[in-house]
């Protein structure tokens, strides 16, 4: 992935273009708004990561204008704010995801995954399929190898997302944000006791292999092994 | 100082007060003077005229009726009297007959006339001012009657004179007496300000003097105080959350320290370097969560109410709390219950109140043992006052502590040893400010009973 990362802060800059490096992507750096604005509008970015609070413009101008100007380039929000109304603002202005500092490196990347494979919206998928796993988005029903799955709301909007990002790394945070709509992060094991629920029933009665995986110190991935 | 005392005197409200009362009256007076004094001119004239009208009458009378000669002999014996009028008899070649009155010569025609001896009068330096009557008898004959307008002139003088005295004596006094209210006005402002100097030098203690008179001062005092009451009370919590900061952070700070500390002198092999690594990163983690919730607090206590709130359906963040913890709690061994009104909708902040409900389930299912029920209910009374509630019937919490809960990091004895940072209902107490709703926290018999009361929903304006 070709990444702009917008961010005065050099420490910060340095710090996530030698993680992007390392996982064998190229990042350039813009150090204010204005800069940021003219490098973006070139769109042959996959993503972009943009500061909150900027020299020259503004991150949420920034963003306003990216999107007036008709760039679609994804864009992710880092803030050291956790305001009240903060997020929502970042997201109204056009931005597509929302992080707030201090992050792990590994909640960045699979966020940035997440985002520069989004699928347009306009061909919204109504059936998921990951090998045998098949998941009715209208009818609301899951099998697998053909075979109903007996799923609750929750556990069916679980199964939604994760299959929305087969194949990507999901953070605990992505799932509190994307399944519960909980901006915050409880302390107790929400995520945790739903996912081997989940697992459970997706590989009761010899039903393999294992397709939810536990990504140590990031999250979770659904995927076939092997592949 | 004196040179400051007068030019702040005039400076006081008080008395630029008695310079405008001061100023009014004084034009309100002049204006009665000056009608005071025309009345009385007018009315002393009229008498006058018609004492001299009657006079003239009764003399062409006299003349008609027994001639000239009657008439000189008359003006000559009136004229003598003490009290009396003046009098001019002429004939028509200007030629005086009888009586003392200047010649009336200058007047022509018949008629009333002001004349004006040219010489200097016998009692004063003054000229002689005469009001007279001019009548003709006939054959180029003139009659003149007249009088003295000196009687009228003193009456003038001495109601003028009176009123100079009057407005002169009133403006010393207005003075006077604006200096001495305004003194002691200005006495108590000084020291109000004084006291004021005083707390801003930083003695917080200082209150302003009340004197008990309760008059607008007074009132201003009684406030200040109040004021200073409050601030007092603020600074004082802001205090004790610096100093439990401090305090609270102190302890994994130091854990880390440690860890680090040993890893370095003790650690041999990269496996050991990464053990150590990673429980100082956990501890890291635990205090930048620790952080972030207080300063989610501050963000929460120092937000608007108006920026973010939208209508929130207090059934549907209910209900879905409740599903997020159910798999938690049956995991734990505990019995989750809810009982939601739904459809009850509220003006305010959807993620807040999810966030704070959350915290009220969680803080019930850490603190209490396995087998424990703990009940979500949502009700809303006949007033249309929506109240959220969460009670367990498990060990409860001990009545002195329960006032200090919402406290940030205060953890009553018994959660010493259960994980967290003291800081959940510190945020609920701040979430619950911002919607206007009351936090009450309660023993259950058994357990512990925290419900959030909010105002009646038909307040909020839901467009």
């Amino acid at each position: 992935m070709k990444i702009l990362i917008i961010e005065d802060d050099t420490e910060t800059a340095d710090y996530i273009s030698r993680g992007l490096r390392e996982y064998g992507h190229t990042a350039d750096l813009a150090q204010d708004g204005a800069d940021g604005f003219y490098m973006a509008t070139a769109g042959i970015y996959d993503c972009a990561i943009v500061d909150r609070m900027l020299p020259a413009i503004d991150g949420i101008e920034l963003v306003r204008r990216l999107r007036n100007a008709g760039i679609r380039t994804p864009v992710l929000f880092l803030t050291a704010l956790r305001g009240v109304g903060d997020r929502v603002r970042g997201l109204e202005a056009g931005a597509d995801d929302y992080l707030v500092k201090p992050f792990a490196f590994a909640e960045l990347m699979a966020r940035l995954n997440a985002l520069a494979r989004r699928p347009p919206l306009s061909d919204t998928p109504t059936t998921l399929r990951l090998a045998d796993l098949e998941v009715d988005l209208l009818k609301r029903t899951a099998t697998r190898a053909g075979e109903r799955i007996d799923l609750q709301p929750r556990e069916f909007r679980l199964l939604e997302f994760l299959l929305r990002h087969a194949d990507r790394v999901v953070t605990r945070t992505m799932l509190l944000e994307g399944v519960w709509d909980f901006h915050f992060d409880p302390k107790t094991n929400i995520v945790e006791t739903h996912i081997s629920r989940l697992r459970g029933k997706l590989s009761r009665a010899g039903r393999e292999p294992e397709l939810i995986h536990t990504v140590r110190g990031s999250g979770y991935i659904l995927r076939l092994p092997g592949v | 100082m004196s040179d400051f005392f007068l030019p702040k005197i005039f400076g006081t409200t008080s008395f630029r007060l008695a310079g405008i009362y001061i100023l009014v009256f004084l034009i309100s007076s002049l204006v009665m003077g000056a009608t005071v004094f025309f009345v009385a001119r007018v009315a002393l004239q009229r008498q006058m005229e018609a004492r001299i009208a009657t006079e003239a009458a009764f003399l062409q009378a006299e003349y008609r009726d027994d001639g000239l000669d009657r008439l000189l002999s008359l003006v000559r014996l009136r004229g003598r009297g003490a009290s009396a009028l003046d009098y001019l008899v002429q004939d028509k070649s200007g030629r005086h007959l009888a009586g003392e009155m200047p010649s009336a010569a200058a007047v022509p025609t018949a008629g009333w006339v002001t004349l004006t001896t040219p010489q200097a009068s016998e009692d004063g330096g003054r000229p002689e001012r005469v009001r007279a009557l001019v009548s003709d008898l006939g054959d180029g004959l003139l009659l003149g009657v007249g009088d003295d307008l000196r009687g009228i002139d003193a009456v003038e003088e001495s109601i003028g004179t009176a009123f100079a005295w009057t407005v002169g004596l009133m403006i010393l006094l207005g003075i006077g007496g604006g200096t001495l209210l305004s003194r002691a006005f200005l006495a108590r402002v000084d020291a109000i300000s004084r006291t004021v100097e005083a707390i801003i030098d930083g003695d917080l203690t200082r209150r302003v003097q009340v004197r008990g008179t309760s008059d607008d001062l007074d009132r201003l005092a009684m406030t200040l105080n109040r004021m200073l009451d409050r601030i007092g009370v603020l600074m004082e919590s802001l205090r004790q959350v610096s100093t439990d900061v401090a305090h609270d952070l102190r302890t994994p700070l130091t854990r880390l320290y440690q860890r680090l500390e040993e890893a370095r002198s003790h650690a041999c092999s990269a496996a050991e370097y990464q053990v150590a690594i990673d429980a100082a990163l956990r501890e890291t983690e635990g205090v930048l969560e620790t952080f972030s919730a207080l300063l989610r607090i501050a963000q929460v206590e120092g937000a608007s109410p108006k920026l973010g709130f939208s209508a929130v359906d207090l059934s549907m963040v209910a209900d879905a709390v409740a599903d997020a913890y159910q798999l938690d709690a049956e995991e734990a061994g505990h019995h989750l219950m809810v009982e939601v009104t739904p459809g009850v909708v509220i003006h305010g902040d959807q993620e807040l109140l999810t966030q704070a409900l959350s915290n009220l389930v969680e803080n019930a299912l850490r603190h209490t043992p396995a087998g424990t029920r703990i009940a979500v209910q949502l009700t809303e009374d006949a007033a249309a006052r929506p109240a959220l509630t969460v009670e367990d019937n498990g060990p409860g919490v001990l009545p002195p502590d329960l006032p200090h809960l919402t406290r940030r990091f205060y953890r009553a004895e018994r959660s010493r040893t259960t994980p967290g940072n003291g800081l959940g209902l510190s945020l609920v107490a701040a979430v619950a400010d911002l919607h206007g709703a009351a936090l009450d926290l309660a023993d259950a018999k058994p357990g512990l009973r925290i419900r959030l009361s909010f105002p009646a929903t038909a307040l909020y304006p839901i467009e």
